[in-house]
């Protein structure tokens, strides 16, 4: 048996690397107009990007997506959004010092003010109660504080399991997961039981939220490589555009406001780019 | 009393800029309280389809009809072409134009089962530019809450809605990027995307 994985991971591994080092072609120069989209379409390694979309699409379609229908046909839908509050919960010191090192003190109050009731009243992260005492919950990772910071987000990647990506998204995967204190806390094997069943529900609640979503994707889309990527990039860039816009003032609401905008001004991020 | 008449004067001008700056709110209000009736009606009439009585095909011609009447398809699809429109020859643009149609409400009708049970609620409506945003939330069972927001316009008259985006994701957008990535891969032949967009109709039946 291991040694039927072993020549399976063998076989994927050189498939991987037969493709790796495999740059998308740019079409001829005086086609200014392919050209400009080329470069907004910014995926060089698109063949590679190609190879690891088809590998992840494989593993979901046997293990992800029957293991994403088995939890939301077994687990009734109030434990599943039980589950979903507690990991978020769970999430509360990478979401804190982001929302820090973006220099945005409301969100900062937000998410300890929900840690602090969700945790209490909340029964352990089970139910999400400072929602409806007006702590909304918002996204916040070390991609988009780069972002904020200037770096701009580079070439599309598309990673093997983790998905569509790229260098400062990736970057910020990795510098999340090293601000998790629970990369770093305790050692032993229930530890680590602990943190692999925390990881195994992230992705189970993860998938079973997209089910219907990237289904319909798959099945009306052309293109479902290319139209992931739109998707991708374009939800990062709301997400950015949304923490940019946040500019709440740091007064309560509850104290006589001085100067603060009453209104944000709407503009939804919508760039031509993509 | 020149005292008087001064002052009165003075009271007149200083109110002005107040007077302007009330007026222009209250219009820009009216547009947008315009494109949010208009997103409700659309709205409410979407969901009494889809929740509705009736077998798949009677509400895919119920869906067709509401779906033509208030959405701008043919600038849509247009937009989804993108720079390929120019290349395409009168005859191509007019067999793309009537296929897009066909796979809007292909591709909204395969969600009926998905979209069962469906809710709306409506948020606030902005101005932008010539467009109207009116934000909403709609809640499916089974899915987290998805922020979607309409774009009208009213450039053609009546509103019409343009583009919706959905967590921050435009549907045009990702058609015409789809479709983009789909023509580069296939010599740019806009043949080739009609060939493959009636296959798709015919696949989903």
């Amino acid at each position: 048996m291991r040694a039927v994985i072993r020549r399976h991971l063998l076989v994927i591994t050189a498939v991987l690397l037969s493709n790796l080092g495999g740059c998308a072609t740019p079409p001829p120069a005086d086609d200014t107009e392919a050209v400009a989209e080329f470069k907004e379409t910014n995926d060089s390694l698109e063949p590679t990007n190609r190879a690891i979309y088809a590998f992840n699409d494989g593993l979901d379609t046997v293990i992800m997506r029957p293991a994403a229908t088995a939890y939301r046909f077994i687990v009734p839908p109030p434990v599943r959004a039980g589950i979903h509050n507690v990991l978020s919960n769970l999430g509360t010191p990478v979401q804190l010092s982001n929302d820090m090192l973006e220099g945005k003190p409301r969100r900062a109050g937000d998410t300890t003010m929900r840690f602090l009731i969700n945790t209490t009243v909340g029964v352990l992260g089970l139910f999400d109660v400072a929602k409806e005492w007006g702590y909304p919950d918002h996204d916040a990772d070390f991609g988009m504080t780069l972002a904020l910071w200037g770096l701009p987000d580079g070439p599309f990647l598309f990673l093997p399991v983790f998905g569509p990506s790229g260098p400062r998204d990736a970057l910020g995967l990795g510098v999340n997961t090293a601000m998790d204190p629970f990369t770093w806390v305790g050692q032993g094997v229930a530890v680590r039981a602990l943190d692999w069943s925390r990881y195994g529900f992230s992705g189970l609640d993860q998938r079973e939220r997209h089910l219907d979503d990237v289904d319909s994707i798959k099945k009306t889309a052309l293109d479902p490589y290319a139209t992931f990527r739109s998707l991708y990039r374009q939800h990062r860039l709301a997400q950015i555009e949304d923490l940019r816009r946040d500019k709440r003032a740091t007064i309560p609401v509850w104290f006589p406001q001085s100067g603060a905008p009453d209104t944000v001004i709407y503009s939804p991020a919508i760039s031509p780019a993509y | 009393m020149p005292n008087r008449r001064r002052f009165l004067v003075l009271t007149a001008a200083s109110l002005l800029p107040a007077a302007g700056r009330l007026v222009r709110p209250a219009l820009a209000q009216a547009a947008t309280g315009h494109a949010s009736e208009f997103v409700k009606s659309l709205g409410d009439k979407l969901v009494a389809v889809v929740n509705g009585p009736g077998s798949d095909r009677e509400k895919r011609e119920k869906l067709t009809q509401i779906i033509d009447s208030a959405v701008d398809v043919d600038g849509v699809a247009r937009f989804c072409l993108g720079r390929f429109w120019r290349n395409a020859s009168p005859e191509q643009q007019k067999r793309y134009t009537e296929l897009f149609h066909q796979v809007l409400v292909t591709n909204i009708t395969s969600k009926l089962g998905e979209y069962q049970g469906v809710r709306f609620t409506m948020g606030r409506a902005q101005q932008r530019d010539d467009t109207e945003v009116v934000a909403t939330v709609v809640e499916r069972p089974n899915n987290p809450p998805t922020n979607v927001d309409w774009i009208t316009s009213n450039t053609g008259g009546s509103p019409k809605i343009i583009d919706v985006i959905a967590e921050g994701t435009s549907l045009r957008l990702t058609q015409r990027s789809d479709y983009a990535s789909y023509l580069s891969h296939n010599n740019n032949s806009i043949d080739a995307l009609i060939n493959a967009m009636r296959q798709q109709i015919a696949q989903a039946g």
